[in-house]
This record gives C-alpha cells, sequence and structure tokens, in this order.
C-alpha cells in the first residue's frame, strides 16, 4: 500500500466521521460544533513530536495501526515497545512509576488499565470522539476508552469433535456439561490468565448473578475437563494439534488460527462474555497533545474498521462492521457482563471456584 | 590469607562485592517485598498458596533427586569412562540449558501430549504428560546439565591417586566408588543438590507448559502478574520462595559441615585415573546416549516445525519463517542478545570467582551472609528480579543511564550462583598451602589469588561463564520489564511470537537463537583453549 493510497483512505474514513458526526447531530445537537473542531484538529494546528507507546496488540497489528495513525498525523513518531501480554505492562507501568517511560499504553482488556488509573498512574482524558462510543465501552472520567471489544467463544478440533462428539457444537455453555465432553474440554486457567476468569464471572451473570448456581456449573463442567491451560494462546495450539477436542476460548484468535489453516472452527454459545479493550494515557507524559492524538484517532471509524480487518476483533463502534465470519456484540447474545462487580470480586470468586472443583 | 587490616587491597575488594550485592542484589528485591498494598496481606491471609507451596515442595523433591543422579551419571562417565562420542555428548549436554521459555517445553506437548506425535502417533497411547509426572520429567531434563556441569568440575580435579592407592591396597572399583570417589565429591553434590533443588523451585516455564492444574509458587507468581496485573499478591509469592531457599540454604550448611574436602595439594600429579571396566563404560554409554538422543528429539522437532508451514499439520517444507526473522527490528534483538550475554557471562563468572575467594578464603565476620546473598538470586524468580530493578533503577536521576547497561548488570547478578558455587566448591578441593605459599613468599594475598588460585580454577571460571551466557540469551522474564524499542532481545521477539500463535516463527527464532549461542561457546572454547590449563586439560 503506497503512503498516497493510504492518505486517501484516510480522508475518506474522515469524511464517514464527519458525516456520522452530523446524522448523530441531528438527534442531539449540541455537540456538533465540538466534534468538527476535534476532527479538524491535525490540520488546524498539527501535533508534533514523539512518543513512546506500550502495546499489547498482535505485531501484525502494530505494523500496520501506527502506519496508518501516522499517515493521519504525519508530525508524530512513534517509538513502540511491542509486548503481547498486558498484564506484564500493566505491571511495567506501575513499577516505572517514578520515572514513567510510556505515554500511552494500547491494548489488553480495560481489566489492565482500570487499576492503573485508580492507582493515579494515568492521565484523565475525554476524547471528542468518544462521545461515539457507548458508556459501558469507556471509564467514566475518561482515564481510559474502550476501543475494540473481544468476544468469548468455542474453539473445537474438527476431526475429533466429528468422531467423538458427533459433531455437536455446543449452543449454549450447559451443552458443554454433555458426558460424551468428558475429559475432551480445556479451559484457560481461571486463575492464571483474565479470560479464565471472564468465563466464570459470565457464568455468574448468566445465572442472574445466583453465585451457587454458577459454582455448581463450574462444579460439573470441572469432571469434563482435562486441564486447566496456564495461557489463553497456547489453549489454542493445543486444540489446533487435537491434543483435546474443544476449549472456550477468545473468538478473534479463534478465527486467527482457522485462517492459519489448521483444522478448527469457531462457535459462540448463547450468552457468552467479553472484553474491552482500551486504550489509557498515562501520567506524567512528556507529549500530551500527541497522546491525546492517539486516543482520539484510534476510536475514529477509520482506525475501527483497520483493527478489525487486522485483528478480527470487534470495535466498541457501532459503525464499525465485524470483520467477515466473526462475532459482533449485536449478532451474539451476551450476558449483562457488570466489569465493575467482576473485578471487585475476582479473588472471593477465584476462592469459591477453587473449593467447588477442589483445586 | 591474612587479616584484612594488614591487607587493604583485599579490603578494598571486599567492600566492593559487598556494595555492588546490596545494590544490585538485596536492594531491588527489598523494594519488590515492600511493595506496598493490603493486597499482600489479603492474599497471605486468603491461604490459596497452599496447594502451590506443597505442589512446589513435592516437585523439588522429585525432580532434584532425579536430576542430581542423572548429572552425577553424566559427570562420571564424562570424567571417568573411556566411552565414545564425549565431545558429543558433552554439547548435547548443555543444550536444555539453552531452552527460551514456552517453546521447549511446547515441543514436550507436541511430542508427548494426549494426541503427541511419539505417546499416540507411534505407540497409540493417550497418556498424558500433563501433571506431576510431566512436570517431573521435563526439570529432570532441564536442570540435570547445572548438576552435571558442577560435578564434572569437582570430579575432574580430584586427585587420582587416591583412587590409585584404594586400588593398590585392594579395593574393587565398587568399593573405590563408594569410599573415595563419592565423598571426595561431595562440595560438587552439594553444590548440585542446592543449585538444582533453588532452580527447580523457581520455575517457571515448565510448569506453565506442562503442569496443568498443578500449580506451583512461580506459576501462580506468573499468573496473578500475567492475567491480573496483581504486583502485590506476586510478591507475596516471591517472599515465600525467598524463605524456602533460605531454609534450603541453611539445611545444605548443616549438611556439610567444616569438613575438608582438599585434592589439590602442592605436589605435582601426573597420575592416569584407575580404568573402569568395560562393562561400565559400556553402560555408560547407553545410558548417555539414550538421555541425548531424547534431547535430539526434543529440539530436533524444533527445527522441523521451523522449517515447515504449520507443523504438525501442514509439513510443506518452507523457509517462509527464517526470512520473516531475519526481516525488521529481529537483527537488533538477535546482536544485543550476543552482546548482552557475552559480556554478562564474562564479567559474571570473574566476579564470581573473586567473591568465592573472599567467601571461602577470607576469616571475617559477615561470610555466612554474603554467601547466601550470593545464591540467593537462583531462588528469585526471573519475573521478580526484573520487576525489583525497573522498581529500583527506573529514577529520574538514573534517566542517562543506557537501558543495555541495566540489563547486562541484572544478567550479571541474576545469574551468579553457578559460578559462584562452582567456584567455591573448586576451592574448597584446593589445599590452602597453595595460596599460602605464594603469600609466605612474599606475595599479597590478592597475587596469590591471580597468580596461583585463578590459573587452577579455569574450570569454575567455565562452567560460570557457560552457564550465565546460557541463561542471559534464553531469560525472557528478567529483560520483559527492563527492554526498551532500542534494547530489545531474542526472547521478548520469541515470546512475542507465540503470543501472537505465529508458531513457526517462534521456532524459527528459536532455532536461531540457540544455534548463535552454540556457535558463541563454540568459539569461546577455541579461545580459551590453552589459556585455562587445569580444568579444561582435565574437564
Amino acid at each position: 500500500m503506497t503512503p498516497q493510497l493510504d492518505r486517501r483512505t484516510f480522508l475518506k474514513g474522515l469524511g464517514v466521521v464527519t458525516v456520522a458526526a452530523a446524522c448523530g447531530g441531528a438527534a442531539t445537537p449540541s455537540p456538533t460544533a465540538t466534534t468538527a473542531v476535534a476532527t479538524a484538529t491535525p490540520t488546524a494546528a498539527p501535533v508534533t513530536g514523539t512518543i513512546s507507546v506500550y502495546s499489547a496488540l498482535n505485531q501484525s497489528t502494530n505494523d500496520q495501526f501506527f502506519a496508518a495513525f501516522k499517515t493521519a498525523y504525519p508530525g508524530v513518531s512513534i517509538d513502540l515497545l511491542p509486548l503481547a501480554a498486558a498484564g506484564e505492562l500493566q505491571t511495567r507501568i506501575t513499577a516505572e512509576k517514578n520515572s514513567p517511560k510510556a505515554d500511552i499504553f494500547i491494548g489488553g482488556s480495560s481489566e489492565f488499565h482500570d487499576p492503573l488509573g485508580k492507582a493515579g498512574l494515568l492521565e484523565a482524558y475525554i476524547s471528542p470522539n468518544a462521545k461515539d462510543i457507548a458508556a459501558q465501552f469507556k471509564e467514566p472520567t475518561g482515564l481510559w476508552t474502550g476501543w475494540y471489544t473481544g468476544i468469548f467463544g468455542f474453539i473445537s478440533n474438527n476431526d475429533r469433535l466429528t468422531k467423538e462428539i458427533a459433531g455437536k457444537k455446543p449452543a449454549t455453555w450447559d451443552d458443554l456439561l454433555d458426558p460424551a465432553w468428558k475429559q475432551k474440554l480445556i479451559l484457560p486457567s481461571p486463575t492464571l490468565t483474565g479470560g479464565g476468569y471472564i468465563f466464570i464471572a459470565t457464568q455468574i451473570f448468566r445465572f442472574n448473578k445466583n453465585e451457587a448456581q454458577a459454582m455448581d456449573f463450574m462444579k460439573k463442567l470441572h469432571a469434563n475437563i482435562a486441564q486447566y491451560i496456564p495461557t489463553s494462546p497456547g489453549a489454542l495450539t493445543l486444540i489446533d494439534q487435537g491434543q483435546f477436542v474443544g476449549c472456550p476460548n477468545w473468538s478473534h484468535d479463534i478465527l486467527t488460527e482457522k485462517s492459519k489453516g489448521n483444522p478448527v472452527d469457531l462457535t459462540v454459545p448463547t450468552d457468552t462474555g467479553f472484553e474491552v479493550g482500551a486504550i489509557s494515557i498515562v501520567k506524567g507524559t512528556k507529549n500530551l497533545a500527541a497522546a491525546k492524538a492517539l486516543v482520539d484517532w484510534s476510536i475514529t471509524k477509520e482506525a475501527g474498521d483497520l483493527n478489525v480487518k487486522l485483528s478480527n476483533r470487534g470495535s466498541t463502534r457501532t459503525d464499525v462492521a465485524a470483520a467477515p465470519g466473526s462475532p459482533s456484540l449485536t449478532s451474539v447474545k451476551l450476558v449483562n457482563y457488570d466489569r465493575q462487580w467482576a473485578t471487585d470480586n475476582k479473588a472471593r470468586i477465584l476462592k469459591d471456584w477453587q473449593t467447588a472443583v477442589g483445586l | 590469607m591474612r587479616s584484612l587490616r594488614r591487607e587493604p587491597g583485599v579490603l578494598l575488594a571486599l567492600l566492593a562485592v559487598i556494595a555492588l550485592v546490596l545494590v544490585f542484589i538485596v536492594y531491588p528485591q527489598v523494594r519488590v517485598v515492600l511493595t506496598p498494598g493490603s493486597a499482600y496481606v489479603d492474599f497471605l491471609s486468603a491461604g490459596t498458596w497452599k496447594t502451590p507451596l506443597l505442589n512446589s515442595l513435592q516437585v523439588m523433591a522429585l525432580s532434584t533427586t532425579t536430576a542430581v543422579l542423572v548429572g552425577f551419571v553424566f559427570a562420571y562417565a564424562m570424567v571417568y569412562t573411556d566411552m565414545r562420542w564425549k565431545p558429543a555428548f558433552r554439547l548435547i549436554g548443555i543444550l536444555p540449558l539453552l531452552s527460551p521459555p514456552f517453546v521447549v517445553a511446547a515441543s514436550y506437548i507436541l511430542l508427548f501430549g494426549p494426541r503427541g506425535v511419539i505417546t499416540y502417533g507411534v505407540f497409540g497411547q493417550t497418556i498424558s504428560i500433563f501433571g506431576l509426572g510431566g512436570i517431573w520429567g521435563v526439570q529432570t531434563i532441564a536442570f540435570f546439565p547445572f548438576a552435571y556441569q558442577l560435578i564434572a568440575d569437582v570430579l575432574s580435579r580430584s586427585d587420582a591417586r587416591m583412587e590409585q592407592a584404594a586400588r593398590n591396597l585392594g579395593a574393587g572399583p565398587w568399593s573405590v566408588f563408594r569410599t573415595v570417589t563419592l565423598p571426595l565429591s561431595r562440595p560438587g553434590l552439594g553444590a548440585a543438590i542446592l543449585t538444582t533443588a533453588i532452580y527447580v523451585l523457581e520455575d517457571f516455564g515448565n510448569p506453565a507448559l506442562v503442569g496443568g492444574q498443578f500449580t506451583v509458587l512461580p506459576t501462580q507468581a506468573y499468573g496473578l502478574i500475567s492475567g491480573f496485573g496483581d504486583l502485590p499478591s506476586a510478591a507475596a509469592v516471591s517472599t515465600i520462595l525467598l524463605s524456602l531457599a533460605l531454609v534450603l540454604y541453611l539445611a545444605k550448611i548443616r549438611l556439610d559441615g567444616g569438613q575438608s574436602f582438599v585434592t589439590v595439594s602442592g605436589r605435582a600429579s601426573s597420575m592416569p585415573r584407575p580404568p573402569v571396566p568395560a562393562w561400565l563404560s559400556w553402560a555408560c554409554f547407553a545410558m548417555c546416549g539414550a538421555l541425548c538422543a531424547m534431547i535430539l528429539l526434543v529440539y530436533g522437532s524444533l527445527v522441523v516445525s521451523a522449517f515447515t508451514l504449520t507443523f504438525p499439520v501442514n509439513t510443506t517444507f518452507s523457509t517462509s519463517h527464517f526470512e520473516y526473522v531475519f526481516s525488521g527490528v529481529n537483527g537488533v534483538a538477535l546482536r544485543n542478545t550476543l552482546v548482552y550475554g557475552l559480556t554478562a557471562a564474562a564479567f559474571s563468572s570473574l566476579f564470581a570467582l573473586l567473591a568465592a575467594w573472599l567467601v571461602q578464603r577470607g576469616v571475617w565476620s559477615g561470610r555466612r551472609v554474603l554467601d547466601f546473598l550470593l545464591i540467593m538470586p537462583a531462588a528469585i524468580p526471573g519475573l521478580f528480579f526484573g520487576i525489583g530493578y525497573a522498581t529500583a533503577f527506573n529514577e529520574q536521576w538514573l534517566d542517562w543511564l543506557n537501558r543495555g547497561v541495566l540489563i547486562i548488570i541484572s544478567m550479571i547478578f541474576w545469574n551468579i550462583p553457578v559460578g559462584y558455587q562452582a567456584a567455591v566448591a573448586g576451592l574448597r578441593q584446593i589445599d590452602r598451602t597453595m595460596d599460602e605459599a605464594a603469600t609466605s613468599l612474599g606475595a599479597s594475598s590478592l597475587r596469590g589469588f591471580r597468580d596461583v588460585l585463578l590459573p587452577m580454577l579455569g574450570g569454575s571460571l567455565r562452567v560460570g561463564f557457560v552457564t550465565t551466557f546460557v541463561r542471559a540469551v534464553t531469560t525472557l522474564s528478567v529483560v520483559i520489564f527492563l527492554f526498551t524499542p532500542g534494547t530489545t532481545v531474542a526472547t521478548i521477539r520469541i515470546f512475542q511470537l507465540v503470543n501472537d500463535l505465529d508458531w513457526g516463527g517462534a521456532t524459527a527464532f528459536t532455532v536461531i537463537d540457540i544455534g548463535l549461542a552454540i556457535v558463541a561457546l563454540s568459539v569461546m572454547a577455541i579461545l580459551a583453549r590453552g589459556r585455562v590449563s587445569l580444568g579444561a586439560a582435565r574437564g
């Protein structure tokens, strides 16, 4: 892709944003003016300088995503620290608080950004573009902003599913209690991975916060689970190889595995959970203007479309279509996921779970 | 060594060593352990660490026993027998040290998982490698090289005359082994057991991949950081690990008391070792052969998956993964890996030797404390070593410091224990009259150390160098909190590829990383030949 073409796509994207803003403006007229100003910022007063970005995104996403940002803001150069492990980045930012080295923390579920905000390590910023993002996807004071979504799905190994489970993919999570699955399922460890915990929390919300019922489900499921795997990507590899038959895991990663030619498939059982991928500005940044520019840009439709294409994830913007074959927040039935409650009760729930399954 | 007051040079060296240890080992850990937050206490009182603790102890007992046993047989075979293929075994014997996290353990699953290429593909069995048995097996192979290196170094210096004398007095080979060889190898054995036990306790990579739900303390600590960003609770786990290491250390001190293991005295010895029976040579050969075949199988499968599209699903030959590795910032990462590893290894092995001399030969109070502090890094999971450095040395007034330098320093001090243990074990074998002869002729203690002891400790120096280098080029967890875009290393790139689910790229990168490390070690070995006499000639 030539830079010129890039710029053209960007301008087209810009047009769409402005149009969308204008359309939205019909219902709520007041913010239209600010939006117009905000989107025009790059041309009005060019943002310059370098920002250091801690990114938990995949390498392929990093490459193209930040190249596109540079096209939109040619004056800003990015010093990228790629590490596809949000927990480690969160810990780094905590450890570096005496002399912050990052300006932006991008990627990773909001659960990794939120504690940083509570510890006073993030700079609150409500981007003008954030008005297009529903309240459940952003921190009210602007400590972090959600820009993508990930939906929990189910990966199965085609060959073994056909032979051993009669090809029956789970329509609901309860289907996984079928004795046919005995010792053929794996799950990212709830105590070691964010995904595994979101899975338990999803069950609790599925039963309207009736924890006893949820724990009963987890206990029954335990009989069918051969192993709890310490990393989410590690679990996918095991299904690719056919070491086990199925595993609840992130839909976008399952699709990526499938697209590489692995003999696996994705199903999204009803009443599933999701994560909100966030971006935040680290307090003490030496280039607030450029940091704000990246936040502004990452929640544009252009950035959303690009990320969906690159990573198979969803967007927090309603005007960004899901990737072909991938679920979106509107195409699947989600539980009413209370993120704050899930975070606040984590230690207790994990302990209850360990007691219930005897681990 | 004379009294410190009369030797300002030694006193200065001692103060320098103590200062460095306090700044680069103790201080960062204090910062980690003192991580503020009620979560620390909450975590300890919730008690979710109890099962992992018991699991850790169980794994430690099992893996240490077998790893030291295997290491001993391997060392004995290399030093005592005239079996064939020794150079090949020596090289393959250190391969397990060269295992970047995740990648090698994953190769075990590929081979021995429920649908493994070997277990299911060849034997049609669905037995699983997951759990305690898997960790035990994988750790035995992963950690026997530590025991092997430490024991071989000590065995190679043991005096052949004692064994010859025993044989001449009518003792059979078994009797000589039991009453002479084994007791004389005790300093090495003790060091090997302690080091292996501590490293097993701290091991995260293997349990994480083959442990399944069998959680040990380091996997729990990693999960708390990686899955939940919960630093206070993870710091609590680190504190538990450190206490365990202290207990182990005290147990070792009690066990080997103040006995003498001197086998190198002033008199020259050029006597050959008594010959070992042919059947024993063959038995050793068979065992080493089987072990090396197993190691080659595991590493071979990495090479295969590096050269195929998507192993094992699509085994079409392809060099695309290598093309990817040689693009972008990956070249920088490989160069950094080599530079950091070699620099750290050189400084670490020399520093370890100097520190060992000050501790083992010194007559000052507080030696035990320094002794423990120099072994302690082995018990600190790399994760916490890195977090400690990131917390302690990320201050505004230190921002001028190049991150590469900080990474090298972290590698020097994190990897000190093995070289240090090797040097202490070596010094315990060398009669004090050797260095005293030099000092009574008017040389300073430092000169005696440099001109008399240092040349005799070539083997220990080599153990320190090899171990530090290998661990430095394969560590992920220490560097993950320190690297910057310009100071990234190979393991960081491999980790990124693993998390990106690019298995082919990850294995290709691993193959290159390991290959480069082997080349670097071979070059060093050739350069060192003829310079370090005793250890190299006999080992």
